[in-house]
């Protein structure tokens, strides 16, 4: 059966002025994932989500959510209407209460889920009188997620969902979302910059750099196909024997030669053995090193 | 919920507008007694020139109460704090929020035509009831200095009001999907208004056809007709800046 895809670029294009924010992003989310959205500051993270949630209009390519053009007003309206969504800066109203923000919000999904609202108002200790503006940043986003989490969306985006949280505060939310996910199925595609929190929660990844997808797969994949083989040579290490397809960056040092690996370890092992390597290690790569090495090769 | 965050949006700028509307309104009423005063002291000689014409103007149309309201109220005191009340409603909204709530307000399933068309109705109905509030004070308030003032004539007077304030409402709510502060379509539209209103005193010829002729009823007070034709003009202008303002704010990228 074919994977469903929830979310779908196809070349997509951004131009701010001189800027060119997106250079044909091409991204697949499937449908039930956590999809962690990693890049550096200004690689088009908020930019796509801006045009995927119709608040932006692509300059060229194709973008669709749940198979609707996001492009297109009417099904930009039917697109929010599936869609929760969180802003890096958890732009709520700040003359409202809590509680009046919950009854503004909840006033526009039909499928709004008061068990849910009523839980996490619970466990995330917000007061219903309390005004947005007093609230901590902490508190402004604990409310924002309430208020996605309780919308019965099929897909929740989040962008930078924990930006200046505290650790403590970030696990916090980590987990709810994960919880959250877990019992009821739903889509999650987050953009951040804190790998270690991709990581801890997403099971597929797409990095991106300048406007475009450098890397894109499931985790476990991208763990697998990246590897980082350390070959060590009787002599120097010699030069330019690596440099092939499915290799991302080699570094002599000496007798030792480290070769990143982008398409698994066995070729370099196998040309390691040819040039009669006295030792070959393969360690593991974290996603750390994935993101830092394919930004770096972009650079 | 789209009604009462407008109505958040813009109750302190509401509030202003009708407060200065009703102190001003107030303000002239009781006035009156002091100006029947002083009007044995206007010369009746020509004392020449447009200064002169205007005072005698002034002077032959306060003999009558109903005349010094429309002088003194409708005429020249109500089109600038009018236009400026007009002005604050009109500005705001979606684009000036910036990062308090427009992405929220934005990632709502409701389309940016209808979020405009709420904001723009919101502020509309405030005008109307600033208009209506301020023009029904002067009926209400006339039997305190010893006058009479029909409802009939302050209600046409607050629709021409209307009429015409919304051509400056819409202005500033146009410009308002334009800027991304309050500021500009502030002082932009009120700049226009300025340069409308200099350009009527230059040309008069053109006074017929000013909005702040439609404002203030001039046809309605000197002939007892309705500005059918100013108030259709000025309902034509509004549409079409609001027109403007949908297709502005729907081609935008936030």
């Amino acid at each position: 059966m074919a994977e469903s895809i929830v979310v779908e670029t196809v070349e997509l294009h951004k131009r701010y002025g001189a800027v060119d924010a997106l250079c044909g992003l091409s991204l697949r989310v499937p449908a039930g994932s956590i999809f962690g959205f990693l890049g550096r500051n200004g690689a088009g993270k908020t930019t796509t989500i801006k045009i995927l949630l119709g608040m932006a209009h692509p300059g060229g390519g194709r973008a669709t959510v749940f198979g609707l053009a996001a492009d297109d007003r009417a099904a930009s309206v039917e697109i929010r209407r599936r869609t929760a969504f969180v802003s890096d800066e958890k732009d709520l109203y700040d003359g409202m209460t809590v509680a009046e923000m919950i009854r503004f919000t909840a006033g526009f999904f039909p499928r709004w889920r008061g068990d849910l609202e009523q839980r996490y108002l619970r466990s995330f200790e917000l007061p219903p009188d309390r005004k947005v503006k007093a609230l901590s940043r902490g508190m402004r986003t604990k409310l924002a997620l309430l208020l996605s989490l309780s919308r019965g969306a099929e897909l929740l985006v989040l962008d930078e969902p924990t930006a200046g949280l505290d650790p403590a505060m970030t696990e916090e939310v980590l987990q709810a979302l994960v919880g959250h996910a877990a019992r009821e199925g739903m889509t999650i595609f987050f953009s951040s910059h804190q790998i270690a929190e991709v990581e801890q929660i997403a099971d597929a990844v797409a990095i991106i750099d300048r406007g475009r997808t450098i890397v894109a797969g499931a985790l476990d994949e991208l763990r697998e196909k990246f590897r980082r083989v350390q070959l060590v040579f009787a002599g120097d290490a010699p030069e330019g024997a690596f440099d092939s397809p499915g290799v991302a960056r080699v570094r002599r040092n000496g007798r030792v030669l480290t070769v990143l690996a982008t398409a698994g370890a066995e070729s370099i092992l196998d040309r390691g053995r040819a040039l009669q390597a006295v030792s070959m290690d393969v360690v593991p790569v974290t996603l750390k090193e994935i993101f830092l090495e394919s930004v770096a090769a972009e650079d | 919920m789209l009604w009462y965050k407008a109505w958040l949006d813009t109750r302190w700028r509401f509030l202003i507008g009708l407060g200065l509307l009703a102190i001003s309104a107030a303000g002239i009423v009781f006035a009156y007694p002091r100006v029947v005063a002083l009007l044995p002291l206007v010369p009746a000689s020509d004392t020449g020139g447009e200064l002169g014409r205007r005072i005698r103007e002034a002077a032959l149309l306060s003999r009558e109460f109903r005349g010094y309201i429309w002088w003194q109220w409708f005429h020249q005191t109500a089109p600038q704090e009018w236009t400026i009340a007009s002005v604050l409603l009109g500005t705001g909204g979606l684009v000036a929020q910036g990062s308090s709530g427009a992405l929220f307000t934005l990632s709502m399933p409701v389309s940016r035509t209808r979020l405009l068309a709420v904001r723009a109705a919101t502020g509309l109905a405030e005008l109307f009831l600033v208009a209506l509030a301020a023009v029904v004070l002067l009926p209400l308030l006339a039997p305190a200095v010893g006058e009479r003032y029909a409802f009939a004539d302050a209600i046409v007077h607050g629709l021409c009001m209307f009429a015409a304030g919304a051509v400056f409402f819409n202005l500033a709510f146009l410009l308002s999907t334009s800027f991304d502060d309050g500021w500009r379509p502030l002082l932009i539209t009120l700049a226009a208004a300025v340069v409308l209103a200099t350009c009527e005193q230059v040309f008069r010829g053109l006074e017929p056809y000013s909005v702040f002729t439609v404002m203030s009823g001039d046809l309605y007070f000197r002939t007892g007709h309705l500005p059918w034709l100013g108030i259709a003009a000025s309902a034509g202008v509004s549409a079409a800046l609001f027109s403007i303002s949908t297709v502005n704010l729907a081609r935008r990228d936030f």
